[in-house]
């Protein structure tokens, strides 16, 4: 069929009068393509929008510039080798990656991780969602133009990179975890070490909240900017801090399985009602904060044994299947083993997060103006490893 | 204006960093030292300390290698080459048979594809492999990065001890062999 002009623009008018736009005098629209290299996009994804004058008509995120086929990967890799691909899904908070995978792979072969293991699995985990937050803190301010806060948030992460490197050897691809404990224990004066990185991050949380949740500027460009209900949220998939901030109790740290020490701690879910792009910044500042307070109690209490159960030096995962989740940084991550009883899993299926975070961008982005679809791209915070895998 | 007063407390806080920086040992001594305050290393004048866990370059004991080849089957990207032949040792006691050992003809690893995830060292038996926290070996030709086992065993130098654990562990803290 030929597609005519007067075709288009009666479609583009459809739409705008769908998406609430006043269409009283008929422009024709303009396509924008935002990446898939830009400096706002973080990484190589691309969104189509169509735009009517400065307001957004349709918005289409296109996935896949950066797909790596792990999920086909892990089939021909034997269970340790795959920790150290699946590190690089989510490179921000990289050991959080690894949990349930080896959560998973340990629920099959019914090992369990001896309580000083399971505490420092929990210690690391809680790090790398503040080392990610954390960036996420002060990239949001230089989306919105502020140059200030990315340098500090760079300045206090890397106390929190130092004290994961002293213990895991690596900063961003730890490989840390292993089936039935961790690799090693912990080295002499981490602890103090971790106790000092967690005031520092303490300090830069009361210094993002006067920089940027204090700002008139910074809040007038973002609350009531791409607001998701609850309902609307739930039903893209959304997950972690995206769905908390739409007012959704709902936190698999403290609902979910018992595979890491949540349980036995104190703390709290933050959430807040506006489920706007200042809800969502206001609710992972208090995720920091919450983090910080976990690993200040996790570090009180760490019991003393030994840090690996016994499991077989070649690593052969009984025939099974296994779905384990664990509230990640960026959201609910979870794997889906199938096992055959060989040396390699038979198929392993990864739900990362930022994949439905982001899809809801097609419905959020609608009618909102340009520079609106840097904050609210921000705001829903994706990481893109962690959309294409 | 009521956008005023948010922006004069954000302005506090880069104007209190700036003044931390710029005076690192207090207003009590206004000499103004930046490069002291600042958090950032001038690399190539200092140096930045990695942790002595950092995974860095991996350094090869060659008299502890067999050639069992356990490290280039559990690589994940195989980039460990490994050749040896059998041969006979002088017996350890004066009149006993001469020994059956392996030979090592080369060993290579090619940091062009390693990912540094330290398996290798993880799974050899013998304690020939160690990480070093080394981190300048950059080379201006790619294949120069294939460091075969004289250069593997130069990174022995650089190997740090072990460090000791935290209180309240029960494992056995290893030795790197002279």
């Amino acid at each position: 069929m030929n597609v005519t002009e007067q075709d288009q623009l009666s479609y583009i008018a459809a739409q705008a009068a769908d998406s609430r736009i006043n269409v009283e005098i008929e422009t024709e629209g303009m396509t924008l393509n935002i990446g898939p290299q830009h400096p706002a996009t973080h990484g190589t994804l691309r969104i189509v929008v169509k735009l009517d004058g400065e307001q957004v008509i349709a918005a289409e995120p296109i996935a896949g510039y950066m797909h790596r086929g792990y999920e086909k990967l892990t089939e021909v890799r034997t269970y340790p080798q795959v920790t150290t691909l699946i590190n690089r899904i989510d490179w921000l908070g990289s050991f959080a990656n690894e949990v349930p995978f080896i959560l998973a792979a340990e629920q099959l072969m019914e090992v369990e991780a001896p309580p000083r293991a399971r505490w420092i699995r929990t210690i690391l985990f809680e790090l790398s969602r503040i080392s990610n937050l954390t960036l996420f803190l002060g990239d949001m301010g230089i989306q919105l133009g502020a140059m200030t806060p990315v340098f500090y948030a760079f300045r206090d992460r890397e106390h929190v990179l130092n004290q994961i490197e002293s213990v895991t050897g690596g900063r961003f691809h730890p490989n840390f975890d292993r089936i039935g404990g961790i690799k090693d224990d912990l080295p002499a004066g981490w602890i103090d070490g971790t106790r000092s990185a967690m005031t520092r991050i303490a300090e830069f949380c009361d210094q993002m909240e006067a920089l940027l949740l204090n700002n008139e500027i910074f809040e007038s460009r973002t609350r009531g900017i791409g607001v998701i209900p609850a309902d609307i949220a739930l039903s893209y998939g959304m997950s972690g801090a995206n769905l908390r901030a739409s007012g959704v109790d709902w936190d698999l740290r403290r609902d979910g399985g018992d595979g890491l020490a949540y349980k036995e701690l104190d703390w709290k879910v933050w959430t807040h009602p506006d489920g706007d792009s200042f809800a969502r910044f206001w609710v992972r500042l208090q995720e920091v904060r919450e983090g910080v307070k976990i690993v200040e109690q996790l570090l009180d209490g760490i019991p003393s044994g030994p840090v690996m159960a016994k499991v077989p030096r070649i690593i052969k995962v009984p025939p099974g299947e296994a779905w384990v989740e664990t509230e990640n940084p960026l959201g609910a991550m979870g794997y889906y083993v199938v096992s055959k009883g060989e040396l390699v899993p038979f198929r392993v299926k990864i739900r990362s997060a930022s994949f439905n975070n982001v899809s809801i961008a097609s419905w959020v982005l609608r009618g909102v103006y340009v520079p609106d679809i840097i904050t609210i791209l921000a705001s829903l915070y994706f990481i893109l490893g962690d959309i294409d895998r | 204006m009521p956008m005023i007063p948010g922006v004069i407390k954000g302005l506090g806080v880069t104007f209190k960093t700036l003044i931390e920086t710029l005076f690192p040992e207090g207003l009590r001594k206004p000499i103004p030292q930046p490069s002291k305050g600042a958090v950032t290393v001038q690399y190539p004048h200092e140096k930045e300390e990695p942790a002595p866990r950092a995974r860095g370059i991996i350094a090869l004991h060659e008299g502890n290698c067999t050639a069992c080849m356990l490290c280039v089957r559990e690589c994940p990207d195989w980039c460990i080459y490994i050749e040896g032949h059998k041969t006979k040792a002088p017996p350890r006691r004066a009149g006993g048979k001469p020994r059956q050992v392996n030979a090592l003809d080369r060993f290579d690893i090619d940091y062009a594809l390693c990912m540094y995830c330290g398996i290798c060292v993880d799974v050899c038996p013998f304690d020939a492999l160690f990480w070093s926290p080394e981190y300048e070996f950059s080379e201006p030709k790619i294949a120069d990065l294939l460091h075969d086992k004289e250069r593997l065993g130069e990174w022995m130098h650089t190997v740090p001890a072990f460090e000791a654990y935290e209180a309240g562990s029960e494992a056995k803290q290893k030795k790197v062999p002279e």
